[in-house]
């Protein structure tokens, strides 16, 4: 049972409520009198996405990822009385990851295991509630994850563990269409919310630790119909053998004993993983689609992949009408120490390398680097100071141990940036947490975890994380707070001079986005790791993120949604 | 030996209850299967011995896993490999089903304070509620790990560490980095959870 435990006493006049009986067991539908009654979500409405300070439409803000949310009501000069204005708690109590999508009032939230609520954004009460059956068989690593739905037209889509795509109803959370995107007895899952675009809804997938074939695909947003499949791993996966890293820094590959194993064993594309699991960004004007690819599967031994295994770690960008391969970047070739790409790239001009402005792209790795790219060809244009502690890079895993910063936990993870295009500023949150890498080459076991070793938390050593501000026009570090724990989750930067983001510990906080002074904060009462987003109804501003704790992290667990605003 | 016999005896019994069944084909009659896997892993869920696991409420498709390896020989058991080797993958998704929908019987294995110490530390080196969730029940091919039999746990998480079991190469790797005590120290702490 869902409940609203809090509310704005007095926002809403009663309005009629008529409970009606959904055609699907899973789904509920109730009708009543809604702000504007408006569902439907143009294309243009999700091209304006940036300038929109009513909705939140996309998973990232819009198409760019900038997480940069427009509107100023709340304010560095104001944050000090934001307060809740209510919290609504799901049956689920596992990990949150959760974006709330704001259409006209109307705002979706999914929990871990796939279930999606309708709210009412103006009082966290329930409109409707679609819980997927998920099947016997499901797939996933680091957690029962999902990430939220994309919005398109009177359709909301979401991703499920079982490797589906759902279009559900908007108005009344009914199934439109299903579709199975790929078989999860072979490691195949979804946790990403889907990118809706032109009549498209874009969707990677998960199991990178699964030896599955990596994917990016398009499905058509009103029947559901495949319309393109681009493999992550080219047939040839090997490359040009690169020894360095996008920094420079050696990688002690054995190329010699890389060649012979590729002649023994031919090419390992088939196994070889490269998820993708964060929303692409789309460059409407060049027409493109860019993504990140996750680890080679697998993660810690190589000795079973010879070659650069392309596209993993890389960023990559395609057509978005075909797509067809248009460029990539390869940040770490031959990966052993799941250092992979994960955060979602993000668009905005940037300074080049010849001091012109230029389209740019920027990506935060879990090496603790923001990337700056030109994205006409994908090149690298800088690289930022290290947000984290970086020792022994890049020292083998072995049998026993080594002990190498980043861990894999480390850097920036899945958690999405945040870019302020005036203060020219990029926002991330990272992960400290020592490990030791260790390597046991077993074959593939068939769809089971196959990590080719472990990863081990060094639990003598400290951790920590921090909230870093990167120029990203010369990759200096403009100011960094750290934390307690290691961060992971996402942040939003606002127009009003702010930062939002959430801790493990329940703390959500609001920074000046200038100086990085915390000017705000909450205790949510389990973990705030989910991306916070926020919408204006009423001519009232809010800012909501879901408080769920996370798996992966083992930080607190809970259930809610809080909505947070200034009093009247 | 003698579970074989039984299951040669339980063949010729057939039953006319209807089972619930994963199969998307025709549901196979598992009843006198039923029987067999009784003699060991009980009637009501409680096993016969300590160290035979609890499989009453466990999840359903790493049931469904274990019985394939079990038949494909990736794990090793003298009772259990005889016993599956002539099961279908539908009888074997049939069995799986049945007993996950079965209730985890009640238990009430002893915790010990220092076990526990120790084994807190383990599981956060290993971070074992990524995949095992935060109540430890798992999900899909992750299996409940929490209030099983101790005994069952600390010989398999060593013949997992030892690769005497081999249908799991990432918990292999992961315990080969643990002394054996915190190993012993975990078995404890999760069966008492």
């Amino acid at each position: 049972m869902s409940r609203r435990i809090g509310s704005l006493s007095g926002v809403i006049a009663a309005a009629a409520v008529v409970l009606a009986v959904a055609g699907s067991a899973q789904a509920q539908e109730q009708v009543k009198t809604l702000y504007g009654d408006m569902y439907a979500v143009t294309q243009d409405m999700l091209n304006r996405s940036e300038g929109d300070g009513n909705n939140f439409l996309h998973t990232n803000g819009n198409y760019n990822q900038t997480r940069f949310y427009p509107a100023r009501q709340i304010n560095a000069s104001n944050v000090q009385k934001l307060r809740p204005a209510w919290i609504f708690q799901t049956d689920v109590v596992e990990t949150m990851e959760t974006t709330p999508i704001v259409v006209n009032g109307v705002m979706y939230v999914t929990t871990a295991f796939d279930h999606v609520f309708a709210l009412d954004a103006r009082t966290g009460e329930q409109l409707w509630n679609y819980k997927h059956n998920l099947g016997p068989v499901a797939t996933f690593c680091c957690g029962p994850n999902n990430r939220g739905v994309a919005v398109y037209n009177n359709m909301v889509y979401l991703g499920t563990l079982d490797a589906k795509l759902v279009a559900l109803d908007a108005k009344t959370g009914k199934v439109v269409w299903e579709q199975k995107i790929a078989d999860p007895e072979l490691g195949y899952s979804e946790t990403m919310a889907p990118t809706a675009v032109n009549g498209k809804i874009l969707i990677g997938t998960n199991g990178g630790e699964f030896g599955i074939r990596g994917f990016v695909k398009a499905y058509d947003a009103k029947t559901g119909n495949l319309l393109w499949t681009f493999n992550t791993i080219p047939e040839n996966s090997v490359g040009a053998w690169t020894t360095h890293d996008a920094t420079g820094r050696d990688m002690h590959r054995d190329i010699s004993a890389e060649k012979a194993a590729l002649q023994k064993s031919g090419d390992p594309y088939k196994t070889l993983g490269g998820g993708v699991w964060q929303n692409p960004a789309v460059d409407l004007a060049l027409n493109r689609i860019y993504f990140v690819v996750g680890n080679p599967s697998p993660d810690l031994d190589g000795a079973l992949r010879p070659g650069d295994n392309l596209y993993t770690d890389s960023l990559v960008s395609l057509d978005l009408d075909t797509g067809k391969y248009v460029c990539h970047f390869q940040y770490i070739a031959h990966d052993v120490w799941d250092l992979d790409s994960v955060s979602p790239p993000v668009l905005t001009d940037v300074v080049g390398k010849d001091g012109k402005v230029i389209p740019g792209l920027l990506h935060a790795g879990k090496t603790g680097h923001v990337y700056v790219h030109d994205r006409r060809d994908c090149s690298l244009v800088r690289f930022s100071e290290a947000m984290v502690p970086q020792e022994n890079m890049w020292t083998l895993p072995t049998k026993d141990g080594a002990r190498m910063l980043p861990g894999a936990n480390g850097g920036v993870e899945w958690s999405p940036m945040a870019v302020d295009p005036n203060l020219k500023l990029t926002y991330a949150i990272n992960l400290h947490q020592p490990m030791t890498y260790h390597v046991l080459s077993t074959p593939y076991p068939e769809g089971k975890l196959w990590l080719g070793g472990a990863f081990k938390v060094i639990p003598t050593e400290e951790q920590w994380g921090n909230v870093t501000a990167v120029d990203y026009n010369t990759g200096k570090i403009r100011w960094q707070v750290k934390t307690e724990q290691p961060m992971i989750g996402g942040i939003l930067a606002t127009a009003g001079g702010l930062v939002f983001t959430g801790e493990g510990n329940g703390l959500f906080k609001a920074y000046d986005s200038e100086t990085g002074s915390v000017l705000w904060h909450f205790q949510s009462g389990a973990g705030v790791n989910a991306p916070p987003s926020s919408y204006t109804v009423d001519g009232k501003q809010y800012i909501v993120v879901a408080a769920g704790g996370n798996t992966q992290l083992n930080y607190k667990r809970g259930n809610s949604i809080i909505a947070f605003t200034l009093p009247e | 030996m003698s579970r074989l016999s039984v299951f040669k005896v339980a063949g010729f019994i057939t039953l006319a209850t209807a089972v619930p069944t994963l199969a998307q084909t025709a549901t196979p009659d598992i009843s006198d299967k039923l029987q067999l896997c009784a003699t060991c892993h009980g009637e009501a869920g409680t096993p016969a011995k300590p160290e035979i696991p609890i499989i009453w409420g466990q999840n359903e498709y790493y049931i469904y896993v274990e019985l394939r390896d079990f038949k494909a020989g990736r794990r090793a058991n003298e009772t259990m490999n005889p016993i599956v080797a002539d099961l279908s993958k539908e009888e074997m998704q049939a069995l799986a089903k049945h007993f996950s929908e079965q209730p985890w019987p009640a238990t009430s294995f002893p915790s010990d304070d220092a076990a526990d110490r120790k084994a807190q530390d383990a599981m956060t080196a290993g971070a074992c509620t990524s995949c095992h969730l935060g109540d430890l029940h798992g999900k899909s091919a992750i299996p409940r790990i929490a209030d099983q039999q101790p005994v069952y746990l600390e010989k398999t998480i060593l013949e997992l560490k030892n690769n005497v079991r081999q249908n799991a190469p990432a918990k292999t790797a992961l315990f080969s980095t643990y002394p054996d005590d915190e190993l012993k120290a975990l078995a404890v702490y999760l069966s008492s959870r």
